[in-house]
């Protein structure tokens, strides 16, 4: 008894520092104590982004060629230079890319001229492969003092594809003869091709092409539906490792509507300046890869799982352009393997991206409480302003995920931070609305008898209003770790790495195994997370407020 | 009270606050109450504890809440505060302990004016009962009970002492239930510990606004028996705010009686009983004589 009449002293006059502290406080100061040791301790193994000027970024876009000639980059530059690399690979797409290369965020990225002309410039599509990159070139340095390497030897453009049997029996060969028999065929295309001007808009119009029936399909679809018969027409990339292993005949682009996709390393000038022995490493691949040899390589990393580590380095053995002593331990993982075996044999790879996965997201999350909560007291204090402000952060929450990370882009870079930071944002809103509500409801009678009694407004803060508001801030809490949890997925998208990674890989290769390796793992990170959190919103509860016993 | 502030004894004197309005229309007035007045407080000789000279409660809203209330309540007496729902009770008992702030006139407590009186000061000397007891759910009893005496900064032995002491008057076993937490309590031995901690600083004056209201008729019965006794034992100045008229007359020594703002008499249980100032006591009473108890 009289230890209690001694620990409500304390909580009452914080300042009496020789009296013990109560069991709730002790409480409280050990749980942030830990959290705040744990999330150090991720964020110093975390890579933020603050690069010596001897280390070169290559960026890549988030497919598997694009990841490849990035990796053949980065390996040539550790080769044959004193550099050191940096890999942000699988950015979301020419965009996030492109403004990450402009914005000094990463060095370098593999890009096609085609896009360069039409994506990034926005200009009309051009037919010439030499005006093409020409043209490019000029506007780049002109521009953004950016360069475009000698091209690397293949072009990976636009094609339209049919089945061989079919195209025989069609009597098909070019795209024109296509126009006669295009009312009677079903054309599987993938999403972005039907939305680009150089893709399906402009193919309709320069031929005057009509189909029967037009289907959005997902890249390996496509070939297993054309294969099967279910769709008779679809669209390609030249370069795609799968036609070299279905029997498909690329119909010819006899009006060269398709324009030339070079592919070429795209490089800031001012890094070039600084190192002018990348330009040279970088032109040791210039011709170097022909169509048929980069369809091999692609198709051993897309249908037979191999790491595209590994690829880049025979490509570049290949080339003789490095050594034996670069060979890295790889495992190639048979994608008709059963899952669990799959995942036991990627153990160490998944628990270095759950690391990543937790990092991103309790520093996201430690963030979100770091500043939602103080706001909520001043908000509570302020009511005024209060449903604005609330409303306004709620907004956060509407801007797509996506959309969010690539504005956080030019700000921040790409890698960890700008995940990090797009991750703090999502967190407040639950987080900030329940400090708010919690304190403001946190029982009325109760607040207005301490009043009453004496007690400053301070005093009513720190004794009743927080400690009864606690486990309304802790179930916001927990909403923000959830959410934080499932957003951090999408930071591969931006190179913030996590359990992102193999999901977004495994998308691309339709391979279910390597998405499940993520995404299994993701979801019990989330639950494990909530669990853990139900818990401490059990801890923080006052005693006096649990159901009698 | 040893000294009082000259216009404080002024009106004292002169029993400011049976005072009917000079301005009112003296038949129609619900101000208006029988003049038992001054000489009976000269008589007495006992200073206010409270008083309120001019007070009236506007809100916001434009509504008046209280207007123009003439009160006091002596050292040592208890006063019932009596009135329907809606008719300024809480409001008058918030303006004592600056919960509120009258938009015109003085409240006086112990003879200052409380506008001058630091309001956490001023509170803590001032004991306060919720209806609902208002006990902080995550305190023990223990806790909850020295609240005010920990406010005020008591050593621990002492707030042990004063919970050992109170808990028994109150018929509660501080064995028991100091260590439990208030739902673990029943309904009465709730309102019995706000009680004792309303007590525990041991202020000269306690505001209890319906203490009793929520329980059931036996238990309420129960607490107003051992209320007599603690207030015998006591002797403190208390303002008991009740919309049972047969608990004001258990327990007030004296009796106001309120509607929409207004006081209609003031007065012993007596005083009330066989003079009713205004047709509306006047059907109170009947009231009572219809459903005693
Ligand atoms: N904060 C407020 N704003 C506006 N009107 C109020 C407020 N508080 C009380 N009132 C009004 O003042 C009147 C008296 O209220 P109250 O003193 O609580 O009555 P009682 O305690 O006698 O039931 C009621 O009509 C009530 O609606
Ligand atoms: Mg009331």
């Amino acid at each position: 008894m009289s230890i209690r009449l001694f620990s409500i002293i304390t909580l009452i006059q914080g300042d009496k520092k020789e009296m013990p502290t109560p069991r709730s406080r002790q409480r409280t100061g050990r749980i942030f104590t830990g959290i705040m040791v744990g999330l150090l301790g991720l964020l110093s193994s975390l890579s933020l982004p603050a690069w010596p000027s001897d280390t070169i970024v290559v960026g890549s876009k988030n497919f598997m060629e694009s990841r490849l000639l990035a990796e053949m980059f980065a390996q040539l530059i550790e080769a044959r230079t004193e550099l050191t690399v940096t890999r942000r690979l699988g950015l979301a797409g020419t965009q996030v890319c492109f403004e990450a290369l402009r914005t000094g965020a990463i060095d370098l990225y593999p890009e096609y001229t085609g896009t360069g002309l039409v994506t990034i410039l926005n200009e009309p599509p051009m037919h010439d492969r030499v005006s093409v990159l020409n043209h490019v070139r000029k506007e780049f340095l002109h521009r953004w003092d950016i360069w475009w390497m000698a091209p690397l030897g293949f072009e990976n453009s636009y094609a339209l594809a049919l089945r061989r049997d079919r195209a025989q029996t069609l009597g098909l060969r070019t795209i024109s003869d296509l126009v006669r028999v295009a009312p009677q065929l079903k054309a599987g295309f993938g999403y972005e091709f039907i939305q680009r001007q150089d893709g399906l808009v402009g193919l309709t119009e320069s031929y005057g092409l009509q189909f029967q029936n037009v289907i959005g399909m997902q890249q390996t679809l496509k070939y297993q539906a054309t294969d099967k018969g279910d769709i008779d027409l679809l669209d390609v990339y030249t370069t795609d490792g799968r036609l070299a292993v279905y029997d498909f005949v690329v119909l010819e682009d006899d009006h060269h509507f398709f324009p030339p996709y070079e592919a070429a390393a795209l490089v800031r000038g001012k890094i070039l300046k600084r190192h002018p022995e990348l330009g040279n490493v970088i032109s040791l691949l210039t011709n170097a890869v022909d169509p048929p040899r980069m369809r091999e390589l692609n198709l051993r990393i897309q249908e037979q799982g191999e790491l595209v580590s590994q690829v880049a380095h025979d490509a570049l053995r290949t080339l003789d352009l490095v050594g034996d002593n670069h060979v890295r331990s790889v495992t190639i993982v048979e994608s008709s393997d059963s899952f669990l075996p799959y995942l036991w044999s990627k153990r160490s790879d998944l628990t270095m991206r759950t690391g990543e996965h937790l990092g991103l997201s309790g520093l996201g999350l430690f963030l979100g409480i770091l500043i939602a909560i103080p706001l909520g007291l001043i908000l509570e204090q302020w009511r005024k302003g209060a449903e604005t402000i609330i409303r306004i952060v709620g907004m956060l929450q509407t801007i797509p995920s996506i959309a969010l990370l690539a504005f956080m882009i030019p700000i921040f870079g790409v890698g960890a931070l700008p995940a990090i930071m797009a991750l703090w944002m999502y967190s407040l809103f639950p987080i900030l609305r329940n400090t708010y509500s919690g304190l403001r409801d946190a029982a009325p009678n109760v607040v207005e008898t301490g009043r009453a009694l004496g007690m400053t407004e301070w005093q009513i803060l720190r004794a009743i209003r927080l400690p009864l508001a606690a486990p309304t801030i802790m179930a916001g809490i927990r909403t923000s770790a959830i959410w934080t949890v499932g957003t951090a997925t999408l930071a591969a998208f931006i190179g913030a790495g996590g359990l992102g990674v193999p999901i977004v890989a495994g998308l691309q290769l339709a391979d279910t195994n390597l998405i499940l390796s993520g995404a299994l793992p993701a979801t019990v990170l989330a639950l494990t997370v909530d669990g853990f959190l139900g818990r401490v919103e059990q801890w923080v509860r006052p005693r006096g407020l649990e159901p009698v016993r | 009270m040893a000294s009082l502030p000259s216009r404080t004894l002024l009106s004292w004197l002169w029993g400011v606050p049976q005072q009917v309005h000079q301005d009112d229309d003296a038949s129609s007035s619900p101000q208006r109450f029988s003049v038992t007045p001054r000489i009976k407080e000269l008589v007495h000789m006992k200073p206010w504890a409270i008083e309120t000279q001019h007070v009236s409660k506007q809100f916001p809203n434009g509504a008046y809440a209280l207007r123009d209330i003439e009160w006091g309540v002596q050292e040592g007496e208890t006063m019932a505060l009596i009135g329907e729902s809606g008719s300024g009770k809480t409001t008058l008992l918030r303006l004592l302990n600056r919960l509120a702030e009258p938009t015109d006139g003085i409240v006086f407590i112990q003879g200052k004016p409380a506008c001058s009186q630091d309001p956490i000061q001023l509170r803590r000397r001032l004991g306060y009962v919720p209806q609902d007891g208002g006990l902080f759910p995550h305190w023990t009893i223990n806790q909850n009970v020295c609240l005010v005496p920990q406010l005020l900064g008591w050593t621990p032995i002492r707030q042990l002492e004063q919970v050992t002491k109170l808990l028994p008057l109150l018929n509660l076993d501080p064995a028991q239930i100091a260590e439990r937490y208030p739902t673990e309590l029943s309904g009465g031995q709730r309102q019995r510990v706000a009680v004792a901690r309303a007590l525990a600083a041991d202020p000269p004056i306690v505001l209890l606004d319906e203490p009793f209201g929520a329980l059931d008729p036996l238990t309420r019965h129960d607490l107003q028996d051992q209320f007599l006794s603690l207030k015998t034992r006591l002797q403190k100045t208390m303002v008991l705010i009740t919309h049972d008229m047969s608990e004001a007359f258990r327990l007030g020594d004296r009796i106001t009686i309120l509607k929409e703002g207004h006081i209609h008499q003031i007065g012993t249980p007596q005083e009330l009983l066989h003079s009713p100032a205004t047709p509306y006591v006047d059907s109170l009473i009947q009231h009572y004589h219809a459903h005693p108890g």
